[in-house]
């Protein structure tokens, strides 16, 4: 990711609280100008806390080290992206935004006692036939300020249509998911929200309450989008190395409790091949579904780079 | 074990080389003996597949061990179905009562043995001892020393290659290899939260610290959590793994009972003969094993409903009848030198001649949670410059039918032979008469950590009469696969 240097820099002491900026949701209503402000906000000498790290690993199923699974650090960024879509002059209105798209490049490990420097702007404004789409990328630069991290999150208002703004590139045509032999199988239960969300911070009340889920649109609480993911991540383990792309499609929503079919295998032809030999694509091909439909919650690949 | 063979100086197995289908009955077969004749041809394998397979199943060179390690007897409890026969009974009281068994049948009590190795798979923590606690209350002499093993499934023939290793090199005389299960008798557990205030609690100084303890702990807390059954990487439980190799290759509902049937029969057939009356000891009422139904049959067994792999695309075939039902009982088995075995006047059954450790990585569903035995045996046979025609006997632990099954279809598949074995073809078929002839798992049970012991005490008894009706040399290969893509095999031959 090209980090764009003509933008205004806001510095933040520290990692806004999630409950102030949740609050901020609930009043943000979208500026729907067909642009976005050129203006990234920063906090510098972030460290991971030892404790929530380890919270965060035992919950994913991941072993607890001092080593950061990707997943963890858009935990830690989260409300950095929250408080740049409830900014006055950010054109969509933050509630009811559909995360549906993420991917992390993992340039080098990031662990306990590292001191970080977070940054995250918002890019890409663009017409999706759905709504309007946006990227809001958050790099972790390490203390020698390369990117030890990087996240492009592209979330989607539906519905909304802003006039001027670049129509989205949707690339290849879709391909019809078909359910693959399954490589795992999880029992989720009614609470795997709410106990995700008190590691995360991420209290939005379409994971933590049946009823609150119902005037969102949704019949169940769901699960967190991200823990899924993560959860499909640990399920490569150490395979995926210490560099590596984690690239995840949401498709659709994981309606709590549930039963749910997961595959993380190496991919046709992956086996063997060397993290620096750049010719043959995806290491792992991601998967996870409902067995019962057949129907997909997310699909998505990992890459393994050159460390 | 030939000294003489190095992995890459072996020849090709006969098998593959074979066109005719090697469906014979008889056992007179000499490829051991013969040239190699390929042997300068070594493979290199041409894909990164089969050198992914070669590689994760290093293939050490075998060296004559200085001595013999033989197999005097064994002994089991009937083995029971889960909360039925021995439900009141716990992993120790079998594992004793198995122990004891045997000492009575070869009068070892009060004998200080070398060693005694078993284990249990699942187990409490209290019973971090649990052999030595068995020795203890066993009549062997309490100055016996013994140690717990434990490799899922594969527990108990682990045990026994461990001892038998030590009793080739010299560093013990004699021993007894065991296992256990009591799934009657599972460990439960209380939940994460719980455990983790209770061991906070433990912790605490004050009493305002406790009190604020004991204060965070809810209700719900205190809901038990059983055992797991599932895998605890992939979440499958192992049926719902076997189903999915099931699918892979191909595997029938009829061929899965017809091999259910016929492991009942078996071993119906070997009780009436007898066979078993110096190998059990009845237990708490048990004379047979409780899972064994002599009258079953295909019509019987074609009417049960399928129980894993209902959520995949393709046919869902395992049922009770054809995997292995929940189950309660132990095993030990007597291992000595030669020279002990002859001190005391005991006439020895068997002698250990190799073991092969595999594993395969089923969490990225490269290969199925039970086919780490498939990699095994061809390491195994080669290394001893053995085919499946030349052994007598073929135990392959019955976890499921279509463990075996899918098993025997790796071995038949020209393709798997080249991809993942490093071979030119196929590696070989199993003669059907030979595989599992007293029955096994499916008709016995299955008490994980005691099959190991059966399979091994049943085998060199049937090595000892085969080789008493010959009079040649008889040769057998025991396969066991285990919980987290694990397997072991060995080869035993008559003594």
């Amino acid at each position: 990711m090209r980090h764009p240097a003509d933008r205004q820099a806001v510095a933040l002491p520290e990692i806004p609280g999630m409950g102030r900026v949740y609050a901020r949701t609930l009043t943000a209503r979208g500026s729907r100008r067909p642009a976005l402000e050129p203006v990234e906000v920063r906090v510098d000498d972030v460290t991971i806390d030892a404790e929530h790290l380890a919270d965060y690993q035992r919950i994913l199923g991941e072993p607890v080290s001092d080593v950061a699974p990707a997943g963890y650090l858009f935990v830690l960024s989260f409300p950095l992206a929250l408080s740049i879509m409830t900014r006055k002059g950010f054109p969509l209105r933050a509630l009811g935004m559909v995360h549906v798209r993420n991917r992390i490049v993992q340039n080098h490990p990031v662990r306990i006692g590292d001191s970080l420097g977070l940054r995250t702007w918002a890019q890409d404004l663009r017409a999706h036939r759905s709504g309007t789409q946006v990227d809001l990328v958050t790099q972790a630069l390490d203390a020698d300020g390369d990117v030890a991290w990087e996240q492009v999150s592209t979330f989607l208002a539906k519905g909304v249509r802003l006039e001027g703004i670049p129509a989205a590139d949707d690339g290849a045509p879709r391909v019809e998911f078909s359910a693959p032999v399954p490589t795992g199988r999880w029992e989720l239960p009614a609470d795997t929200g709410r106990r995700y969300a008190a590691v995360s911070g991420d209290r939005n009340p379409i994971h933590l309450n049946p009823l609150l889920a119902r005037v969102f649109g949704f019949q169940r609480t769901i699960a967190h989008g991200m823990y899924t993911a993560a959860r499909v991540l640990a399920a490569v383990g150490p395979a995926r190395g210490e560099a590596y792309a984690w690239d995840v499609d949401f498709a659709r929503p994981v309606l709590l409790p549930a039963t749910v079919a997961v595959r993380a295998a190496e991919a046709d032809g992956a086996r063997g091949r060397r993290a620096d030999d750049a010719t043959g694509g995806a290491s792992f091909e991601l998967a996870l579904w409902d067995p019962r439909s057949g129907k997909p919650h997310l699909t998505g690949t990992l890459t393994r780079l050159p460390s | 074990m030939t000294s003489d063979v190095t992995p890459d100086q072996s020849p090709e197995p006969e098998v593959p080389a074979k066109k005719a289908p090697a469906k014979k009955t008889t056992a007179k077969k000499t490829a051991a003996k013969k040239a190699p004749t390929k042997a300068a041809a070594k493979k290199s394998p041409t894909t990164t597949a089969a050198r992914a397979a070669a590689s994760a199943q290093p293939s050490p060179s075998g060296t004559k061990p200085p001595r013999r390690a033989v197999i005097l007897g064994g002994n089991r409890t009937p083995f029971g179905r889960a909360g039925k026969a021995y439900a009141s009974a716990s992993n120790q009281d079998l594992l004793t009562a198995a122990i004891d068994g045997l000492v009575a049948r070869y009068g070892l009590a009060g004998v200080q043995l070398g060693e005694v190795a078993a284990g249990a798979v699942l187990k409490h923590s209290k019973d971090f001892n649990l052999t030595r606690e068995s020795v203890l209350g066993s009549a062997l002499d309490p100055r016996t020393p013994a140690y717990d093993v434990q490799q899922a499934c594969a527990t108990g023939l682990e045990a026994f290659v461990t001892l038998a290793n030590k009793i080739q090199l010299g560093q013990t005389d004699s021993a007894i290899a065991g296992g256990v299960d009591s799934t009657s008798d599972a460990p439960i557990a209380v939940g994460d939260a719980l455990r983790k205030a209770l061991i906070k609690l433990s912790y605490a100084k004050t009493a305002g610290q406790k009190a604020k303890i004991l204060a965070s702990i809810r209700p719900k807390h205190l809901t038990p959590a059983p055992p797991r059954v599932d895998e605890p990487r992939t979440g499958l439980s192992m049926g719902e793994h076997q189903a999915i190799t099931t699918l892979q290759w191909g595997v029938t509902r009829e061929a899965q009972d017809e091999l259910a049937l016929a492991s009942h029969v078996n071993l119906a057939k070997a009780y009436d003969d007898g066979f078993f009356d110096d190998l059990i000891t009845p237990f708490h009422g048990l004379a047979r094993d409780e899972n064994l139904r002599a009258d079953t049959t295909l019509e019987k067994l074609a009417t049960l409903k399928p129980v894993f792999g209902k959520r995949l695309e393709g046919e869902a075939t395992m049922t009770a009848g054809n995997s292995t039902p929940l189950s309660d009982g132990a095993s030990a088995v007597l291992v000595a030198s030669e020279d002990w075995a002859a001190e005391r006047g005991l006439t020895p059954l068997a002698a250990f001649v190799d073991a092969q450790s595999a594993a395969v990585d089923f969490v990225h569903g490269t290969d199925g949670l039970l086919m780490a035995p498939v990699f095994a045996v061809p390491t195994l046979l080669r290394r001893n410059n053995l085919t499946f025609d030349d052994l007598d006997f073929i135990e392959i632990h019955e976890a499921f039918a279509s463990t075996v099954l899918s098993a025997l279809a790796a071995w038949e598949s020209e393709e798997f032979g080249r991809e993942r074995l490093g071979l030119d073809g196929a590696f070989g078929t199993v003669d059907r008469a030979r595989l599992n002839v007293i029955g096994s798992s499916l008709a016995a049970g299955h008490p994980f950590a005691a099959t190991g012991g059966r399979i091994l005490a049943s085998t060199a008894k049937l090595l000892a009469q085969r080789k008493a009706e010959t009079g040649r040399t008889a040769r057998a290969l025991i396969s066991v696969c285990a919980a987290g893509g694990l397997g072991v095999a060995a080869i035993l031959e008559s003594a």
